[in-house]
């Protein structure tokens, strides 16, 4: 999949590359705005999907998903589905998806790799829930990476689940959400209940964790430095 | 080993690496209560004026005597540095004096022109003293109301510290402390190392060691100066 | 060489680890820590994220002391650690224990090598090139990381609860699999594990004043 944003002679953003194949479709709904539209159950075990986005100089993109993403695990033996995000941001880029529920025996990989140039702005939100209701939760891995002319700002990997070497009890929440935001300000420390926020050079990056997504959003909510409006909606 | 061998062939010769210039470092050691950070307090004021000076100080637990020294304003908030000791605060002064040169460092870096430095420790036992890859010279502080026994029990505090000071003295007659004890069992186990009998309360100066403290100033500076 | 890398590994070595709990005191305030089990716990999270960064860093490190632009390579970890380490607490006591590491290693081991690390290099530089100028592989200085990852925060949690301490040595000698594991697959590359409780932890800790532990 594949959405090129460019910044045209009269200052405005067209989309010059909106495509996509496989188990994604991508939508135009508005000037500077595309969502993903699953085009059938899943993400499933085995599944690979790579979304490369490039806002270009003066350019805008907002992208956003129709529904939540289901992730489901393959017949039998079922290996980890793997969705990678590529971006090249010198304008400004809004990476808001709706949550992503992985499934019992489900297993998730997530990442992010964004290159910035000197004046990108990158908002970039990911909401993560572990099961279904009254289901066992599965196990989802998120990876980001920022660079800013080849410097990286943040690489972390968080994996969440059953049998992530990290996800354990008393501390092994089936909900977490997490947004890094890189362009604006240095954000300072901020602490909450099961809610932090981190300076990066040129931004912050908060993460929240609960037993309900929900609880997860207004925990974040909570730490970052401006309203998460879209966010708060989007989990309701 | 025979006569025309030399310890070098035997082991790989360290060095050890010697300060040179830099201020003096007095480490002010001794048990809880007996008046370590008042005495760094009458230091600072007596020295102050004197000295490009400044303290670091090893609470056990809360930053209680850098406050006291700031609330007190003995000296400017960036003449302080205080230093956590994770539990064990005889480690922090001998055994790994890590975050102690850290902090002495840092007041250096931030005063080029500084001529001393106080390490007060947390409060321990007898047995603490202060390892001399941090501080040039040592103060060891017992207080009169610790009971007249403590020289006597010794402990390289008391024995070995550079300078023993007893202070509180006018609480004597009130524990029934004897004096005369006191700096007889002293001068017994220190040799030829002084020991001061002070009252902080009837001396708030603490002129007899902040004299001393300026010998060892100038005995620092000749030895530099060599 | 296997004497160097029990002297790197000696919790007695003077570097400064004495005075951090890596998020132990912390967590026994925020009653996530309180036995053995629960000890167990901490520390199996904490060798699997922030020990296994450690782990491969300090084998890049120990590979890049003998790397042709040794400068420009430990410069470009440091940069890999800073990423890796978003929390501002935990920065610093990193760069902390790396100053340390650096006072008592160049003296040992003296080397070129130690002049080519940037001011207060994070710690696992640090260990990365005591490892190369003490005579080590990269192997082992992965091995020394996820060790220290653990060692220092268990004899945190002993003196804070006052823990018996054959229970305490008890607990970090089973996860000794566990550490060659993670020293094992960290070796090749720079793992990035990160666990946010750990950020959270070490913020809440850092604005106390009333602390044993400098982290």
């Amino acid at each position: 999949m594949e959405v090129v944003a460019r910044c045209d002679a009269r200052g405005r953003t067209v989309l010059p590359v909106v495509r996509a194949s496989g188990q994604l479709a991508v939508r135009r709904t508005g000037a500077a705005s595309v969502h993903l539209v699953a085009t059938a159950f899943g993400p499933l075990g085995g599944d690979d999907v790579e979304i490369r986005l490039v806002v270009e100089a003066g350019a805008r993109l907002a992208v956003h998903s129709v529904a939540a993403a289901v992730v489901l695990p393959a017949r039998g033996e079922s290996p980890p589905s793997r969705q990678v995000v590529r971006a090249e941001v010198a304008g400004v880029l809004h990476l808001a998806p709706e949550p992503t529920v992985v499934t019992a025996r489900a297993d998730h990989r997530a990442e992010l790799h964004a290159q910035l140039s000197d004046d990108a702005e990158l908002t970039a939100t990911e909401q993560v829930l572990l099961g279904r209701v009254g289901e066992e939760p599965g196990r989802w891995t998120g990876t980001t990476r920022i660079e800013r002319h080849g410097r990286p700002l943040v690489h972390t990997t968080i994996g969440l689940g059953p049998g992530a070497p990290a996800w354990l009890p008393p501390v092994a929440p089936r909900a977490y959400v997490s947004t890094v935001s890189m362009g604006g300000p240095q954000a300072e420390v901020a602490t909450g209940v099961d809610a932090v926020r981190l300076p990066l050079p040129g931004g912050w990056v908060g993460t929240a964790w609960a037993e309900e997504l929900h609880e997860a959003v207004t925990r974040l909510a909570s730490v970052t430095p401006r309203p998460v409006q879209d966010l708060v909606e989007v989990a309701r | 080993m025979p006569p025309d061998h030399r310890i070098d062939d035997y082991v790989d010769p360290y060095t050890p690496e010697h300060r040179h210039g830099g201020p003096l470092r007095v480490g002010l050691g001794g048990p809880v209560g007996s008046g370590k950070t008042a005495l760094a307090a009458a230091l600072c004021r007596t020295l102050g004026a004197e000295y490009d000076l400044a303290v670091v100080t090893n609470d056990i637990y809360t930053t209680e005597d850098a406050d006291f020294l700031r609330r007190n304003a003995v000296l400017p908030d960036d003449r302080i540095e205080a230093v956590q000791t994770g539990c064990c605060p005889h480690t922090a002064i001998r055994d790994d004096i890590t975050a102690n040169l850290d902090a002495v460092e840092l007041l250096e870096s931030r005063h080029p022109g500084l001529e001393l430095v106080f390490v007060e420790s947390g409060g321990d036992n007898l047995t603490a003293s202060f390892s001399y890859g941090l501080v040039d010279v040592q103060v060891f502080v017992v207080d009169v109301a610790g009971g007249d026994k403590v020289p006597r029990k010794g402990g390289p505090g008391v024995t070995a510290s550079d300078l023993l000071v007893v202070n509180k003295t006018d609480l004597a007659p009130l524990v029934g402390a004897d004096l005369g004890v006191m700096r007889r069992d002293s001068d017994a186990v220190r040799g030829d190392k002084p020991t001061l009998l002070i009252s902080l309360r009837e001396d708030p100066a603490a002129t007899e060691v902040a004299e001393w403290v300026r010998e060892q100033v100038r005995a620092k500076a000749l030895q530099t100066a060599s | 060489m296997t004497a160097a890398l029990l002297t790197l590994a000696d919790s007695r070595l003077p570097a400064g680890g004495h005075t951090h709990s890596g998020g132990v005191e912390q967590a026994i305030a925020a009653g996530l820590l309180s036995d053995p089990g629960s000890l167990a716990a901490f520390l199996r999270r904490r060798l699997a994220t922030s020990g296994a960064v450690a782990a491969g860093l300090a084998a890049a490190a120990c590979r890049a002391a003998d790397a042709v632009d040794p400068v420009a390579s430990l410069a470009a970890l440091d940069a890999e650690a800073d990423a890796r380490t978003p929390s501002p607490a935990l920065r610093a006591a990193s760069r902390q224990q790396g100053r340390g590491l650096v006072r008592v290693g160049s003296r040992a081991w003296p080397h070129p090598a130690w002049a080519a690390l940037p001011a207060q290099p994070h710690h696992p530089l640090a260990l990365g090139v005591a490892a190369a100028t003490g005579g080590l592989t990269p192997r082992d200085a992965a091995h020394a990381a996820a060790y220290l990852s653990i060692s220092g925060p268990a004899t945190a949690a002993q003196r804070l609860l006052a823990m018996d301490p054959i229970t305490v040595a008890a607990v970090t000698a089973r996860l000794a699999p566990e550490v060659d594991e993670v020293a094992g697959a960290s070796i090749g590359g720079l793992p990035a594990a990160t666990d946010p409780l750990l950020d959270l932890l070490a913020e809440v800790h850092t604005a106390r004043n009333d602390r044993f532990f400098a982290s």
